[in-house]
């Protein structure tokens, strides 16, 4: 359980690795006198991809998960860190080297509306990559369009049909025979079905698996929905705010997930049974700001299993959700813009725009009894704010109520003999382990 | 689909290099030849007017663009740019040789073959010299009239062409532009903006056929050829210069000196429009301002729609710092104040030999392009913004397709829409903006004599509330009316491409959410 | 919250808050008649949770919406609909007495919070606004009671979120905000269309618990569309299920997961990725959802069915019972399952003659 890695390793050594990823970072803005902290998309990842599999990327909106799969097709320029690609490193490629490769790694989009050119014939749209390459002569392109064609369950007349004239999941066949047309080894698939219902979903889904064992690919399949991940993925990855919080074999990782994040996103999916009567683990709040993120752990602001620092273990669950919901509301006011008024009153001591604390507070506590050594650093944390110095309060409770969770950054562990890293500082061996801290929660509702 | 056309739209694809029209026409001649003859005949009737069009505007280019390659190269090497005049000469030579000769050739509707220019014999006696000896009224009536019929109909069989492209040679059954046809046929806006761009392409084509005169005689040398008139004084018939007649055909504001509209001068000659201050005959006049109006507005607005296009794709593609160049650049563009600049250059250019191609209009049309296109670019540069979000430009860019193939195949088309609105929209202040310049006078606008319409309003500004209001006020309704019309027309492009902001396409949102 | 707390479903002497019956609406174009929704018929139970599932064209989002009287032109609600609410006539009423209908009974949730709010007002100000129309509440009082609802809908440090602007809140505080909004009006009933599908699943957990709370705390009855069987099977007590325009399958959410009848809800539940589905592989449907522009004579989904015969294409299905001991109907030829198939046929089209002949 102790063993810790600064990166995770491909389960069977023997596999050929066909895509390894390490330590990428895609930042946006932050550049410049008058900019503010970058946005950390991607923060640091490491993963590989091993040939002939499908790896699943999962994770809320905005947690990164698309920059990561955009990044990896060089769609976006990295910020730091490198992606080999069957032993290149296509981030140091360019010009026509770059092309080239392009060729190996193509992208099936979302949105079957927006990834085709409305403008242009069906056949027109999956000759584009061949003609972009020169691709032998024109009677064998139009000769390999049809057989795209009919790969992915079109027909022969569909080709001088325009995308207006096909339902979504038909579209959605048309941008999958056009990721093919250049017989790429690899495929991006960003959220390929989620645009689409379940009858439709069931089919593209069974198109790619048939594909991929047809062609031989590789897959990176990123999405929102779990229950389609389980269905196709081999392995799994789950992000958060930027960073892999869990990777591992798929119905493991299902069945037993080790990271809390993990375990509340599984526990968060409606099952299609009304007698299911697992507990769900309900997050309370929302990801932080990308802009904005924790210092240590990622997940340490909504985290259910978050360490405690030892003078305050005994707390009630209530009391201790109360402080770090009322963490946030600070946080949320640090954020916020004082402009120049509220700089002035603030100066000559008459600042009044966060007088409504006090009301937060016995919101955030109402019909909580909370303890004296708690209530004095709280109101200590309120009278700063109302001076107009969220900040300061701010830094105050996290002087006072910050854990290792809060200030530094987890390792990867391996939780289970199968390659299974989760990132979290419940598995050292100097805390408890995730799982009798989240049953007791759940339990005590 | 049966089996058989499956394996048909296997072989075509395959099978053959190119996809050709041609093959597919050989295969179902029929509605081809039952549209291509009455068409063939359409065009023959009137061909030399469209070559002599078509020549005179080749003139035009080569000495616009030797000129700039001149004007350019001059600065380096003199001996380049003598030989790039040579060339010129050549090259212009062989076009007006050859526009002299289709001038020679008849067409259907030509003043040769219904002849309004006549005299009367006697006093209420028959007309002599013109159609069937018709009235000269009625003889020009029936000429005008029938030149704008087969200008119209010319139109629609041109369109009928494409119909039948359409239905029989097509390899799509259906595409978007079907949808944005039937949108702009169901507007009645928008087909009203179409048939007054026709009515004053017309009068640019076959300007020298509708005038009662033309302008060669009537107001270019009016001292070169006499003319017959049933003199009344002497009763018998009399030969005078047009211009002598013109003298004495002024309209000026006062009874005795005016010919209003739709009436004779006393020399028999008939005046849809009235004539002029000096006498010529207005209708003559607008017909031949019409074609350097037509053309140099087109120059304008053209020059004018390519620039932003380029510039709106880059500014979309790229962004960031190419955008803001482009953006300082065009604020630059906007800030110079436009009727300076034009002074400016006119009276640079003022003894350049380039300053008389199309009578001073080619320097006119260029420095529109130049102050144009900023607005343009502003008003395009939204849309290409949007299509530069779209998800096939980044599938585009995942296979490795170049800027350049992306911006026209995957940008262009949705901008080009947008260019036409604004484009048409646009084209109006121009032809404003041509008439201004030359009510101003002073060497501005198109050098006299060749017609502009401006001149005429500014002739007839001192008499607009007297008895020869027509030389002002008809000018004027006829600059509003294609105005109007290019604005029409820009209203319906735009349902055209986006029916939803008019909301006639209610019924495809209801059916396409009909449930969600 | 657990299945225990659903409501139980024998309690149905409870008078219907929402009847609707016979529900016809459709959409007029130049080429055809749309029929969006086409005859159909459920009722809604004071504090129970009505589901209506189907896929995109289904016509649930046009059912929600004539119930809310927003069907515009080239849309209109066939005469011999009938929409009762709290025993009043919906279909005969005008805009302005439509207008205070949404204003205080019914309120509705969009897929797209954006749709509901203003996005150059703050938040506060949209629920006083609704307030001081629907309830007459102004000044200090509407401050304290906004300040309430979004407390009561979950959001932390309420009093300051008053001020902010809609685009300053996260997608999942929006349509919280929503939820307030709606409650500003104090309402018997709520509509939800979709409410959690643009929503990250931990959002959409808080969401559906967030509407389970305020359910039982007010009494609510709602009426939840979605397409997505999980969430229906999460957080209602009855389900509708839609194709093409008509409800196929009604039944209590328990008997409809354990024993679905109608082959489409079957094919459905089939379908849905998942645990189970990756060792036997993923059922799919044959063929695409019809656009519903032909009248009513067949069953519309026969053409994808596996299990059509003839009459299929000729007879319209009627809803007949399909459980001893629950309330439990679908509209399919193969039921009732113990008479023979020229049996069913004639059940079926003597019970559809009854209906037209009522309507006449």
């Amino acid at each position: 359980m102790s063993k810790t890695t600064s990166r995770p390793q491909s389960a069977a050594q023997g596999d050929e690795v066909l895509v390894d990823v390490t330590d990428l970072k895609k930042f946006y803005g932050g550049e410049g006198f008058f900019a503010g902290p970058p946005v950390k998309a991607v923060n640091g990842v490491d993963f590989t991809i091993k040939r002939g599999e499908t790896l699943g990327l999962v994770g809320e909106s905005g947690c990164g998960k698309s920059t990561l799969g955009r990044t990896l097709l060089q769609l976006e320029t990295p910020t730091e860190g490198s992606i080999t690609f069957d032993g290149t490193d296509v981030t140091t490629l360019s010009g026509s080297d770059l092309k080239e490769w392009r060729r190996n790694a193509q992208m099936v989009f979302q949105d079957p509306e927006s990834s085709l050119n409305d403008r242009m014939t069906v056949g027109e749209i999956i000759r584009e990559p061949l003609d972009a390459h020169d691709w032998k002569t024109k009677q064998e392109r139009r000769e390999r369009v049809l057989d795209l064609l009919s790969a992915v369950g079109l027909r022969d007349e569909h080709y001088f049909r325009y995308p207006h004239q096909f339902s979504g999941g038909q579209r959605q066949r048309v941008g999958i025979a056009r990721a093919l047309a250049l017989e790429p080894e690899f495929l991006v698939l960003d959220e390929p079905v989620s645009a689409l219902d379940v009858s439709v979903q069931a089919k593209i889904i069974s198109l790619l698996e048939d594909l991929q064992e047809e062609f031989n690919l590789t897959y990176l399949f990123i999405a929102h929905d779990l229950s389609v991940v389980r269905h196709i993925c081999d392995r799994v990855a789950v992000m958060y705010l930027g960073k892999i919080m869990e990777l591992g074999e798929t119905e493991e990782l299902f069945q037993d997930p080790s990271n809390p994040y993990t375990k509340s996103l599984i526990s968060a999916i409606p099952r299609p049974d009304p007698t299911d009567t697992t507990r769900r683990i309900t997050l309370p709040g929302t990801p932080p700001s990308p802009r904005d993120a924790p210092e240590g752990c990622p997940f340490a602001t909504r985290c259910p299993a978050k360490i405690r620092p030892e003078e305050y273990t005994h707390l009630d669950e209530d009391v201790w959700d109360g402080i770090e919901r009322f963490r946030e509301v600070i946080r949320e006011r640090s954020r916020m813009d004082l402009g120049v008024t509220g700089l002035a009153r603030r100066g000559v001591g008459r600042f009044s725009r966060f007088d409504d604390l006090e009301e937060a507070v016995s919101d955030l506590f109402e019909g909580v009894d909370v303890p004296e050594e708690v209530r004095v650093h709280i109101e200590q944390a309120v009278e700063y704010a109302k001076k107009g110095y969220p900040s300061k309060a701010r830094e105050y409770l996290y002087e006072e109520f910050s854990s290792v969770c809060d200030r530094e950054k987890p390792k990867f562990y391996e939780t289970s003999g199968t390659a299974r890293y989760s990132y979290c500082h419940r598995h050292a061996n100097e805390y408890e382990d995730v799982d009798p801290v989240i049953s007791r929660r759940t339990s005590d509702e | 689909m049966s089996e058989t056309t499956s394996k048909s739209i296997r072989e075509d694809l395959t099978q053959r290099d190119e996809l050709s029209l041609y093959t597919r026409i050989a295969n179902n001649p029929r509605p081809f030849f039952k549209w291509a003859v009455p068409m063939l005949v359409l065009i023959a009737v009137e061909f030399p007017t469209y070559a002599g069009v078509a020549f005179g505007m080749l003139d035009a280019v080569v000495i616009g663009v030797t000129g700039l390659l001149d004007a350019a190269i001059g600065l380096v090497s003199s001996g380049l740019s003598q030989t790039i005049r040579d060339a010129q000469y050549a090259v212009v030579g062989v076009l007006r040789d050859a526009g002299g000769f289709v001038d020679g050739l008849p067409t259907l509707f030509s003043r040769e073959v219904i002849p309004n220019q006549g005299y009367q014999t006697g006093p209420n006696g028959p007309w002599e010299g013109t159609f069937l000896g018709l009235e000269p009224a009625y003889a020009w009536a029936l000429r005008a009239t029938l030149i704008f019929a087969y200008a119209l109909f010319t139109a629609y069989w041109v369109f009928r062409g494409w119909l039948v492209y359409r239905d029989h040679y097509r390899e799509a059954d259906w595409t978007p532009t079907d949808d944005i046809v039937d949108n702009l046929s169901n507007h009645q806006w928008g087909k009203f903006g179409i048939f007054v761009l026709i009515l004053f392409l017309t009068m640019a084509v076959f300007g020298s056929a509708l005038g009662p005169t033309t302008v060669e005689q009537n107001i270019q040398s009016p001292y070169s050829e006499r003319i017959n008139y049933f003199n009344e004084d002497t009763g018998e018939v009399d030969q005078v210069f047009p211009g002598d007649a013109n003298f004495n055909s002024k309209s000026k504001g006062s009874a005795e000196f005016n010919v209003g509209p739709m009436s004779y001068d006393d020399y028999g000659r008939f005046h849809p429009f009235g004539t002029l201050t000096n006498g010529r005959d207005l209708f003559t006049f607008m017909m031949g301002g019409a074609r350097i109006t037509m053309i140099v507005s087109a120059l304008a607005i053209g020059g004018a729609a390519l620039i932003a296009a380029v510039f709106s794709m880059f500014s979309a593609y790229y962004s960031g710092r190419v955008d803001l160049t482009i953006l300082t650049t065009a604020d630059g563009v906007v800030s110079i104040p436009r009727l300076l600049l034009l002074i400016l250059v006119s009276a640079v250019f003022a003894n350049h030999w380039i300053g008389n191609v199309l009578n001073g209009g080619f320097l006119l049309a260029i420095i529109f392009a130049f102050t144009t296109w900023p607005f343009l670019w502003r008003a395009v540069r939204g849309p290409a913004l949007q299509v530069a979000q779209e998800e096939w430009i980044l599938a585009a860019k995942s296979y490795g397709q170049q800027p350049r193939t992306i911006m026209r195949k995957h940008m262009f088309p949705y901008i080009v829409g947008y260019l036409l609105v604004y484009a048409s929209m646009s084209t109006g202040g121009i032809i404003i903006g041509l008439a201004a310049l030359s009510f101003l006078g002073n060497g501005l606008g198109i050098s006299p004599p060749t017609p502009a319409w401006g001149r005429a309003i500014s002739m007839g500004q001192d008499y607009v509330s007297g008895p020869s209001w027509h030389i002002s006020l008809l000018p004027g309704l006829m600059i509003v009316l294609l105005v109007t019309g290019l604005n029409a027309l820009g209203d319906g492009i735009r349902d055209a491409i986006d029916p939803e902001a008019g909301g006639s396409a209610e019924g495809e949102e209801a059916a396409a959410g009909g449930g969600g | 919250m657990s299945s225990e707390t659903h409501a139980d479903p024998t309690a149905g002497d409870t008078e219907p808050i929402l009847t609707v019956e016979n529900l016809q609406t459709a959409f007029y174009t130049d080429r055809e008649t749309i029929r969006a929704v086409d005859s159909i018929s459920f009722d809604v139970k004071r504090g129970e949770t009505v589901g209506i599932v189907g896929e995109s064209g289904s016509g649930k989002s046009v059912t929600a919406r004539s119930i809310m009287g927003l069907i515009d032109s080239p849309g209109r609600i066939m005469p011999g609909s009938s929409i009762k609410f709290q025993g009043q006539e919906l279909t005969e009423l005008s805009d302005a007495e439509y207008r205070s209908v949404r204003g205080s009974g019914i309120g509705m949730v969009f897929q797209d919070p954006q749709q509901s709010l203003n996005p150059v007002y703050t938040v506060g100000n949209q629920i006083r606004e609704s307030l001081k129309i629907n309830r007459g509440i102004t000044g200090e009082e509407a401050v304290e009671e906004a300040t309430d609802l979004l407390e009561a809908v979950g959001i932390p440090d309420a009093k300051r979120r008053l001020d902010e602007y809609p685009h300053q809140f996260s997608g999942g505080m929006r349509q919280r905000a929503v939820i307030a909004m709606m409650l500003a009006c104090d309402p018997d009933f709520l509509i939800c269309d979709e409410p959690t599908t643009a929503l990250d699943v931990t959002i959409q957990a808080q969401i559906l618990d967030l509407l389970k709370d305020l359910q039982e705390e007010r009494n609510l009855s709602i009426l939840f569309i979605t397409h997505d069987m999980g969430v229906i099977a999460d957080i209602a007590d009855r389900v509708n299920v839609m194709y093409a325009g008509q409800i196929v399958e009604q039944a209590p959410v328990e008997e409809l997961f354990a024993n679905p009848k109608h082959p489409y809800t079957r094919a459905l539940i089939d379908s849905i990725p998942g645990e189970h589905s990756r060792k036997e592989g993923l059922e799919t449907i044959e063929g695409e959802v019809p656009t519903p522009n032909e009248p009513a004579d067949h069953c519309r989904f026969a053409p994808r069915c596996p299990k059509a015969f003839d009459a299929c294409e000729n007879v319209p299905p009627q809803h007949v019972s399909v459980s001893d001991e629950h309330d439990h109907t679908a509209a399919c030829l193969l039921y009732p399952e113990d008479l023979t198939e020229s049996h069913r046929v004639e059940k079926h089209l003597s019970l559809a003659n009854d209906d037209t002949e009522g309507d006449t």
